[in-house]
């Protein structure tokens, strides 16, 4: 075999992968690319999708639904993402290391269960546990006195109740990345701590810290994308409503795609989206990741 | 004598003139109950895609379906959806032309899409077509303001199915402990003479509970039903400017606002479903609901009131009685080959026809042929039926514009709709946003410019 030959065997290897990556991959984000600047009505396509230059972002950029979609979402984010952080780092350190490692395997099988739950379900859960009328929560409420709460129909506890589920049900990976992080803390390196303090917290910020970060800001980076596009367990628990309290991005582009049919707009709003992600990524990146020191 | 000849051949020509026509029609009667027998049997084998709805109509269409399969050999899947997902299904199933439905399902307000866009084939097409449809398939016997609500143009898309009226549903036990001898004729008396009496939140118990959730439920059922008796309307029918803002549709949709302080928290996360079950389970005395929830209603399974239930027409306004006005029909579509077309008109023919209308009324559907709906013997089984075709009688089969653009007027009105009904911004307010907007969409359509019919 020729060396020109031997070197283009393994491209030649990768080629299908890489062939069937540029197809599921970038083929959708092309078309959503090419879509934003066009006239793109799905009833009404038999007129044509002209070209509209930038106008499909104008009018995002214009839309209070769109900009009340993107506050509401930045805010469920910066509210939710600490609280599953903490939680999720609090839950991590009771279970690290346990005396009995059959309640250890045990509790790890717990935290995979809310994950491993369909949101679709987590969703239509939530509309059960949360009603007025019937709803569990009312029902521990109303043993302490209290008259029901109506949960689903007010907009700040309805989105109350969204935060709650979302906590619930993602806190658990948080907890698991962590715990997998803190099993890569070297043994001897904390015994070395040992012998010269028993401070908590100092165990924490000098030797344990630096091995999280890293695990803290992929989960934060997977939690905060997974927020922005949260949309199914939303659409069976209050379909965004009351209003548009509940309204996150992905539901109100989901609404301007297949409601209202205009694909063109909601495809410049999922850019706009897309941006704003890779945006907060770099930025997680670049003030939260730092490898530990060797 | 020559008159009595004459007459006596004029008689016998007449008799035998009669006898040809009636031989002729009776055997071109035969032929046709021949030939559709036969079309039918060229189709076995054949498999259609029906779309349906999670809904009493369609479950009830659904059990009798093994019967038209027996018939034909055509085998029938159901595809069912929750109604919120059925346009975009549909609309998405045309613009990839992936034929994944033969039968489409058409709300009313959704025939500007379809048939617009050319997606649909025109009803005419199978009635002139003898070897298809049966001689006693009595297009005369439809409801005829069902016949309009699915009219595009000029062309009839669909056969009426699923066929609704807003009417009152009420609990008779509820009414009369309150001192009450029947239900309210007028919005008015509802709000301010049943309505307080009715109401006692310490017992969690309303008057009356109004389906709010954003979405058609919104623009529809709580708004709409707040404009016509009023004397309100969406839009000005010769120019397309909105009318919303009018004094009417004001006054309509601040008495709603009035009406919010009787219902149950939360009214605005409420769907079909939900208001439906409060008055089932005895929370609310009053609701005002398709005749679809008929079924649900009386179900002892679902309902703890079946031997308390009344229905009536809905409350007049100021304006009168207009009833919200809804429903579905069934068409064809125009990408699927000839063969599963003239499949998919067979199922239809079957399904709308007078001999089945009895059947889909006992096993919980509704439908809009005049013999069923009208048959007294029917009228008093089902007490329905009775308000429903009354309420036909006075309503608008615009009580929503039909028109393509309606999709994104609905979503419109529901944004506002629900944030008026929240307090989150004033009635004024909140209708000046919906005239704006709609003058927008309507604008960039080519309503105002001339470039498009205004054809509602």
């Amino acid at each position: 075999m020729s060396r020109q030959r031997r070197t283009l065997v393994p491209w030649l290897f990768i080629l299908p992968g890489f062939g069937f990556l540029l197809l599921v991959g970038l083929y959708p984000l092309v078309f959503t690319f090419v879509t934003s600047f066009e006239r793109y009505h799905l009833d009404t396509i038999y007129l044509g999708t002209p070209f509209v230059g930038f106008d499909n972002y104008i009018d995002s950029l214009r839309s209070s639904l769109f900009i009340g979609a993107m506050l509401r979402t930045g805010f469920f984010v910066l509210v939710a993402l600490p609280v599953e952080m903490v939680l999720g780092l609090g839950i991590a350190f009771l279970l690290d290391r346990p005396r009995n490692d059959g309640l250890r395997a045990f509790t790890r099988v717990i935290l995979v269960l809310p994950i491993a739950t369909t949101p679709v379900v987590v969703g239509l859960f939530g509309a059960l546990i949360f009603n007025t009328q019937f709803g569990v929560v009312n029902y521990l409420v109303g043993l302490a006195g209290i008259r029901p709460v109506d949960w689903l129909g007010s907009p700040t506890l309805a989105m109350v109740s969204v935060f709650a589920l979302q906590v619930w049900q993602w806190t658990p990976f948080v907890a698991l990345v962590m715990l997998a992080t803190l099993a890569t803390i070297p043994v001897e390196m904390e015994d070395a701590f040992f012998l010269e303090s028993n401070s908590w917290l100092k165990r924490l910020r000098h030797i344990r810290l630096p091995y999280l970060i890293p695990g803290l800001t992929a989960a934060a980076i997977f939690q905060t994308a997974y927020m922005i596009k949260l949309f199914d367990m939303i659409y069976t628990l209050t379909r965004g409503g009351p209003g548009e309290s509940t309204d996150l991005i992905s539901l109100q582009m989901e609404r301007l795609s297949f409601r209202a049919f205009d694909a063109g707009q909601a495809a410049a709003e999922s850019v706009i989206m897309l941006v704003v992600t890779l945006v907060l990524s770099q930025l997680y990146i670049r003030f939260f990741y730092r490898e530990p020191e060797a | 004598m020559h008159i009595r000849s004459g007459s006596g051949r004029s008689l016998l020509a007449a008799a035998l003139s009669a006898a040809f026509l009636l031989g002729s029609a009776l055997s071109a009667f035969a032929a046709g109950e021949r030939e559709a027998a036969s079309s039918a049997n060229d189709y076995q084998g054949t498999t259609i895609t029906v779309v349906g709805l999670d809904r009493p109509s369609y479950a009830a269409a659904q059990k009798l379906t093994p019967q038209f399969e027996q018939q034909t050999g055509i085998k029938v899947n159901w595809a069912i959806y929750p109604y919120e997902s059925t346009l975009k299904e549909e609309t998405l199933n045309f613009v990839s032309q992936s034929q994944q439905f033969d039968v489409i399902l058409t709300d009313v307000v959704w025939p500007g899409v379809f048939g617009q866009a050319d997606w649909v084939v025109p009803v005419r097409h199978f009635l002139d077509n003898t070897a298809l449809t049966k001689p006693d398939f009595d297009m005369s016997d439809f409801i005829p303001i069902w016949l309009k609500a699915f009219t595009w143009g000029d062309k009839l898309l669909g056969i009426p199915f699923d066929s609704y009226s807003g009417l009152l549903y009420y609990n008779k036990a509820m009414l009369r402990d309150a001192g009450f001898s029947g239900p309210p004729k007028t919005w008015d008396d509802l709000l301010n003479v049943y309505a307080p009496r009715l109401t006692d939140r310490a017992k969690g118990v309303y008057a009356f509970a109004l389906q709010s959730r954003r979405g058609e439920t919104q623009s529809c059922d709580a708004f709409a039903r707040f404009l016509w008796p009023w004397g309100g309307e969406f839009l000005d029918p010769a120019t397309f400017q909105p009318e919303v803002t009018s004094a009417s549709a004001k006054a309509g949709i601040e008495f709603r606002q009035k009406l919010l302080q009787y219902m149950p928290d939360g009214i605005v996360n409420d769907d079909h479903g939900e208001v439906v079950q409060l008055l089932a389970q005895g929370k609310v005395a009053m609701i005002t609901e398709w005749s679809s929830f008929y079924a649900t209603l009386v179900d002892p399974s679902q309902s703890k009131i079946v031997n308390d239930l009344g229905v009536t027409t809905e409350p007049a306004g100021p304006s009168g009685a207009v009833p919200a006005f809804g429903g579905f029909a069934y068409m064809v579509s125009s990408q699927i080959p000839e063969k599963l077309q003239n499949a998919s008109w067979l199922f239809i023919q079957w399904l709308t026809s007078k001999e089945m209308a009895k059947p889909l009324i006992e096993n919980g559907a509704v439908v809009a042929r005049i013999s069923a709906d009208g048959d007294p013997a029917n009228q008093a089984q089902y007490p329905y039926l009775a308000p429903m075709v009354d309420s036909w009688k006075t309503t608008t089969d615009i009580f929503r514009p039909r028109f393509p653009e309606w999709p994104q007027l609905s979503e419109i009105t529901s944004n506002w709709g629900t944030q008026i009904e929240l307090g989150q911004v004033t009635v004024d307010q909140g209708l000046q946003n919906i005239s704006d907007e709609f003058k927008k969409v309507l604008g960039d359509a080519g309503y105002y410019s001339g470039t498009k019919p205004k054809i509602e």
